[in-house]
Parts: structure tokens; C-alpha cells; sequence
């Protein structure tokens, strides 16, 4: 009994573990892990019986989070737009535009993944019609079949890291740093990937120019002084709907939830003017959002009552030793966060790792000085990889469904290996070089870094016992609402009570 | 058994019936959000209560949807072992995770819930901020959810021991209907066959 009282926290981990391989919703074996550690808890004089109160209030705070509130939105919106018939237009276009270069259709699809990733950011969407679109005239003209594949599957996955994507929306909750500030960090880095697939495809038209040839002449339908007119009015839309929604997040004229819920207003109208939108169609959009708010947000309840349970027998200090005691300090806990979630993202997808593994790290990487906006970017890059991974990365998996019966499975997986790696070299180039993540006020956030220097940049064990809810609470919102700050301390000052009575 | 089946069809109706409803809260939604902001920029004036508005309507999606969610098998699982189990093995894996891993904590959830949602009524507790909604009709929400869901798991049970049984088919198989990604490329593939034409 000694043992399991000492040992709660990485028991608990370990059937967390087991719980989730047992291929019950996530969302339930988390919550039952949380549940059944509770009583177990309970049971050993560990924790109060009262610990479970905290959870309805837990989850009326999930209910008031503006931040979430953007999921939705943004669902909704790459919905209706991914059937706008805008997508197919962009990729026949500046398929044409760019057709006579030597790997043109390839620069062509990561253009428009792209720009079809700052407005949609659903990755099934682009990888589909991509796949439809250009991967049956890549393979006519002679493209080598795994870079067509890779390049596809690559391009689709940008909608996971240039903004509007639903990982920052998450990540920022889950960081506790505002949205905005998580679009911007994560812009730059976004377009020096898209830099680096372009690299690639032209490092592959020197060395190996059979593998991407330029398509002849005769392919193309439109020339001269038509396909400028064309190649401009197509760009129209999309561009109006970024500067809608990006340009008015960063301008500061809205909040990320406001812009896409105009986003998803301009999808609507977009669609309709292009006779796109019916009931069928608007009914299936709101259906699919339905289900995947719900599906996502429950992800998020079972994660707060794990982590409700766990922080109570101090597995928040555990996870933290664990991470601190590894060598070379933060680049030594870098290195190792970035190799597991690497793995993980073979088997976990980025909601998963975001509301489990996230909130586990935040706090370590708080301690350790670095800045938590790069490092959800940093992050949020490695996971987009999760999408690339033979043989269960789901970009992979729609690119199957929709490529011709002429592309091997194996072409395709092989594909994304090049593509996996110039992802593991950006997660380097962020670390190398994290000013490429800049956003807001530099010298704003200058003066709050050297304040926290100046205080205590090292770790104390007492002062993180004392209060860490403090901690979990800020995390768990921006809680720039009244109330809802006075919910969260609610929440929090009844379990430091607990706690305290606990220990 | 029979009646238990029908028990079930009628929960399945009942959670069809509220998340097809509660789906169009999402239009509505994003019709308050995008004129709230539209209002907003035009006459440098809001409301918070509009703005409040929308987290009940998003607390009113995720909540009531999650049982019909939860129906159509689509809320997330990781299948990298249960992914080789056959429909037998896949039926027993949910009838012990309804069980063990769903019902016990729904309950606790959704009455635990219950004071909290009796006292906001009785003191009418309203938000904090200037010209906020009152907070019973969101927090009501949340044990109406679990309570649907709770049923919902119910009816799960149900059917799979009734497949268990040999008396239905697969509860877990693929509805029919094609899903979202294949109604996209189907469309596209029928647009492009237009054009060739």
C-alpha cells in the first residue's frame, strides 16, 4: 500500500496509457482514468472525498471559454468552403500558370495548399481535391509518383500550421496565451515551411529533372492575357477571405472567434453567389461541426477530470521532475519533449496530444524560461508530422482514397518520408532560430522576460506545491472575462483548499 | 429483449431528434458572432449579452450533440490494437468501456451538477459582466447532456448485446451513407467530368 501511495502519479499515468489503447472514445477512458484514481485516492486517505465537486465547475468553465468558441467557427467555415468549388478553380488556374516550368505543377499545389491553408485549414479538404485535381495531370506528364504523392500530402498538412487551424485555437487555450498572438508567432514559421517543400521540389527538378517534368504546351487551355485575367479574378476570393479573417485578427479589429465567425459568413456568401450552397449541403456543414465540436470539447472534459485527479496526487510534480532532471536543461528538454511527441503522433492525432501531453509540458517549459507562444508553435509544426506518418497519418489515408488505382499505397507512404524530414529540420530551424516566431509587441514581451529572469528563473519544489491550480487555472483559459475569472478562482481556491487538507 | 430494443430505438430517436435540432444552433451562432462583430465595427458599440449568448449556443452544441455523436460512433478512438479485433471482440470493447469508462462517470458528472444548477436558479445568479444573461438556462445545460449521453449509453448497451446475441446487425459497421471527404470528392470528380465533357 506504501508503494502505491508513493507511486500514484506514474500508475496513474500508466493506466492512462492502457486505458486509451484499449480503443474506448478517448474522451470517456480519460475520464473514467481520472474517475477511477479518484476513488482509488479517496479510498487510501490520499484525497478528500470532496475532490470530484471541482468537476461540474470545471466544466461550466469549458462551457463560458470564448477561446473554444472559434472551433466551431472555423469548422464551419473550411466546410462550406471546401465545396465552394473554390479550391478546384485555384488548382486548374495556377496549375496553368505555373504547368510550363520545369516541377511547375508541383510549386503550384503547395501555392495553393498554401493559400487554401490560410483560409480553410481543413487538411481532408485540400489533400482531396489536390488529389483529384492535380495528381491525375502530374502523373499524365510523367511526375515521379512519390513526389507527386508526397508533395500533396505535404501541402494538404499546411493548413495545421498556418493560421486560421484549429491546433493553434487549442493550443493557445491550453498554453493560456491568446489566439491572436498564436496566429502571428505561427505565421512566418508557416511560410518558411511552405519555403522549404518549394526547396525541395526544386532541389529535385536539378538533380533528378525526369522526376518533375514541365508539362508541354498543349496542356494548357488558357494563354497570354487570358490567363492573367483568370489567374487574378481566381485569386480574388480566397485573398478576400483571408484579409477577412486574418487580416482583421491582426489589424486587431477582431477576435479570433469574431473572424471566424466572419469567415464562416463570407464561406456562406461566397458559396452562394457561385451557386454552390443548398440545404443539403448547409445541413451536412452544420452536422459535421456539430459532431466534431462535440467530439473535441468532450476530448477536453475527459482531460479535465484526468487532470483534475492527477494534479491532486501531484502528478503535475512528478511530470515535472522527470523533465527537469533531464541534462542540458532547456534545450536538453527541447530535444526530448520533440522525439516524444514526434512518436506519439504516430499513434495520438493533435487533439489528443494537445489537451493530454500540452498542459503536462506548459508548466515545465514555463519554469524553464522559454517562452510558451514559440513553444506551442514549436510544437504545433511537430505535429502537423502526425498527418504525414506512414502508414496512419490521415493525410496519407485521404490521398489513398482519392488517388488513382495506378498509385501504389507504398508510392505514397514513401512519398511523405522527404517530407517528414524537411518537418523534422523546421523543428530544428525553430530551435535554432526562434526569433523566426514573432508576434505582438517586442518590447513588451522583452520587459516581461527580463522581469521573470529577475525574479526567480529557478525552480523551487516548495513554491510550485503551494500553488499549483494557479498555474492550471491560467492555463485553462484567457479569463479575460470577469466571470469567468471569478468561476476559475472558485474552482481553484476550493481545490488548493482540498489540497492542502490532502496533504 | 425486444423491449429492450425498442427501448433503444426510442432513446436513438429521442438523441437523433435534439442533436439534428441542436445542430442548427451552429448557423445560428455564427449569424450572432459575424453581426455582433459586423455591429461592432460599424457603430463602435457591442453587447455582452450577444457575445454571452454564444457560449450558450456553443455549451447547447457540444452538449446535446454529444449523444448523437456518440450513436454514430464518432467520437474518437485509438485503434491501433482494437483496430484487428472482429465485430465480437470490437462489441465486448464498448459493452465494458459503457460500463466502466462512460456510465460511471456521466452519472457522477451530471449529479454533481445538480445543486450547482439548483442553487444559480434559486439565488437567479446572473453573469458579471454589465448587461450578462442570467446563468441557469447554460448551466442546466450541462446535466440535460450527460443525461441524454448516460441514455445514449444505455441504448449502446443494448444493442451490442443484442449483436452479441445474433439478434441485430453490426452496431459498429459504417452507416451506409458516404461520408463527408467522399461526398467532397465525389463532387469534385462530378464536376470534373462535366467539364471534360
Amino acid at each position: 500500500m506504501e508503494w502505491v501511495i508513493a507511486n500514484m502519479a506514474p500508475l496513474m499515468f500508466g493506466a492512462m496509457v492502457i486505458f486509451l489503447l484499449f480503443g474506448y472514445p478517448v474522451a470517456f477512458a480519460l475520464a473514467a482514468n481520472g474517475i477511477v484514481f479518484g476513488l482509488i485516492g479517496i479510498e487510501l486517505g490520499l484525497l478528500q472525498p470532496a475532490l470530484f465537486q471541482a468537476l461540474p465547475e470545471r466544466i461550466f468553465g469549458i462551457m463560458g471559454n470564448d477561446t473554444l468558441l472559434a472551433i466551431p467557427f472555423f469548422t464551419f467555415m473550411g466546410l462550406i468552403l471546401e465545396r465552394s468549388g473554390m479550391a478546384e478553380d485555384l488548382l486548374d488556374t495556377i496549375g496553368q500558370l505555373f504547368g510550363p516550368m520545369r516541377g511547375g505543377l508541383a510549386y503550384a499545389v503547395i501555392f495553393v495548399g498554401a493559400l487554401l491553408a490560410a483560409t480553410t485549414g481543413v487538411v481532408a479538404a485540400s489533400v482531396i481535391s489536390m488529389g483529384l485535381i492535380s495528381l491525375p495531370i502530374m502523373i499524365r506528364y510523367g511526375y515521379d509518383k512519390r513526389l507527386a504523392c508526397g508533395v500533396i500530402a505535404a501541402s494538404g498538412t499546411l493548413a495545421q500550421i498556418i493560421p486560421p487551424s484549429l491546433v493553434l485555437i487549442i493550443m493557445a487555450d491550453q498554453l493560456g496565451r491568446s489566439v491572436g498572438d498564436m496566429y502571428e508567432g505561427a505565421m512566418f514559421p508557416g511560410l518558411v515551411l511552405t519555403g522549404l517543400y518549394v526547396g525541395y521540389v526544386a532541389l529535385m527538378s536539378m538533380i533528378k529533372p525526369a522526376s518533375c517534368p514541365a508539362l508541354p504546351p498543349e496542356a494548357r487551355t488558357l494563354h497570354g492575357l487570358k490567363l492573367f485575367v483568370r489567374v487574378l479574378t481566381t485569386m480574388v476570393p480566397p485573398l478576400l477571405l483571408i484579409f477577412l479573417v486574418l487580416g482583421t485578427i491582426f489589424l486587431g479589429i477582431a477576435t479570433p472567434t469574431e473572424g471566424g465567425a466572419m469567415g464562416a459568413a463570407g464561406a456562406l456568401i461566397m458559396a452562394l453567389v457561385r451557386k454552390r450552397l443548398d440545404w443539403k449541403l448547409l445541413k451536412q456543414a452544420m452536422a459535421t461541426t456539430g459532431k466534431l465540436s462535440s467530439f473535441v470539447v468532450f476530448i477536453l472534459v475527459g482531460a479535465t477530470v484526468f487532470g483534475l485527479v492527477f494534479r491532486a496526487v501531484n502528478g503535475d510534480l512528478w511530470v515535472e521532475h522527470l523533465l527537469l532532471s533531464l541534462p542540458g536543461g532547456q534545450v536538453g528538454f527541447l530535444i526530448v519533449v520533440n522525439i516524444m511527441v514526434f512518436l506519439l503522433a504516430f499513434f495520438l492525432d493533435f487533439f489528443e496530444l494537445s489537451f493530454i501531453i500540452v498542459p503536462l509540458l506548459a508548466p515545465v517549459a514555463d519554469k524553464l524560461g522559454i517562452d510558451l507562444v514559440w513553444f506551442g508553435v514549436l510544437l504545433a509544426v511537430n505535429m502537423q508530422t502526425s498527418f504525414m506518418h506512414p502508414p496512419f497519418g490521415f493525410a496519407l489515408f485521404y490521398l489513398r482514397s482519392v488517388a488513382p488505382a495506378s498509385v501504389k499505397t507504398t508510392e505514397i507512404y514513401w512519398g511523405a518520408v522527404p517530407f517528414v524530414c524537411i518537418q523534422i529540420i523546421m523543428v530544428a530551424i525553430i530551435i535554432i532560430f526562434p526569433d523566426i516566431v514573432s508576434y505582438g509587441d517586442e518590447a513588451q514581451r522583452e520587459q516581461a522576460r527580463l522581469e521573470k529572469e529577475g525574479k526567480a528563473p529557478t525552480v523551487d519544489l516548495d513554491s510550485l506545491m503551494k500553488q499549483p491550480e494557479g498555474d492550471e487555472a491560467s492555463t485553462e483559459k484567457e479569463g479575460d472575462k470577469e466571470d469567468e475569472k471569478d468561476e476559475d478562482k472558485s474552482a481553484a481556491d476550493l481545490l488548493k483548499n482540498l489540497q492542502s487538507e490532502s496533504k | 429483449m425486444t423491449l429492450l430494443l425498442k427501448l433503444s430505438q426510442l432513446i436513438d430517436l429521442l438523441n437523433e431528434r435534439v442533436g439534428k435540432g441542436a445542430f442548427w444552433l451552429v448557423l445560428l451562432m455564427t449569424i450572432i458572432s459575424a453581426g455582433n462583430a459586423s455591429y461592432r465595427f460599424i457603430f463602435n458599440d457591442s453587447s455582452n449579452g450577444l457575445l454571452e449568448i454564444q457560449w450558450y449556443l456553443f455549451a447547447a452544441v457540444f452538449l446535446l450533440c454529444s449523444p448523437y455523436t456518440l450513436q454514430k460512433n464518432e467520437h474518437v478512438r485509438i485503434d491501433v490494437l482494437s483496430g484487428k479485433l472482429s465485430p465480437r471482440g470490437l462489441a465486448v470493447i464498448d459493452i465494458i468501456g459503457t460500463l466502466f469508462f462512460l456510465l460511471p462517470m456521466v452519472i457522477t458528472v451530471m449529479w454533481l451538477s445538480l445543486p450547482l444548477v439548483a442553487e444559480s436558479y434559486k439565488i437567479q445568479e446572473y453573469s458579471a459582466n454589465a448587461g450578462g444573461l442570467i446563468r441557469w438556462p447554460m448551466k442546466i445545460l450541462l446535466p440535460i447532456g450527460f443525461a441524454l449521453l448516460a441514455l445514449q449509453g444505455v441504448s449502446e448497451l443494448i444493442r451490442r448485446i443484442a449483436f452479441l446475441q445474433g439478434l441485430i446487425a453490426d452496431p459498429n459497421a459504417k452507416d451506409a451513407g458516404p461520408t463527408a471527404e467522399e461526398e467532397l470528392a465525389a463532387a469534385i470528380a462530378a464536376a470534373k467530368a462535366k467539364e471534360a465533357k
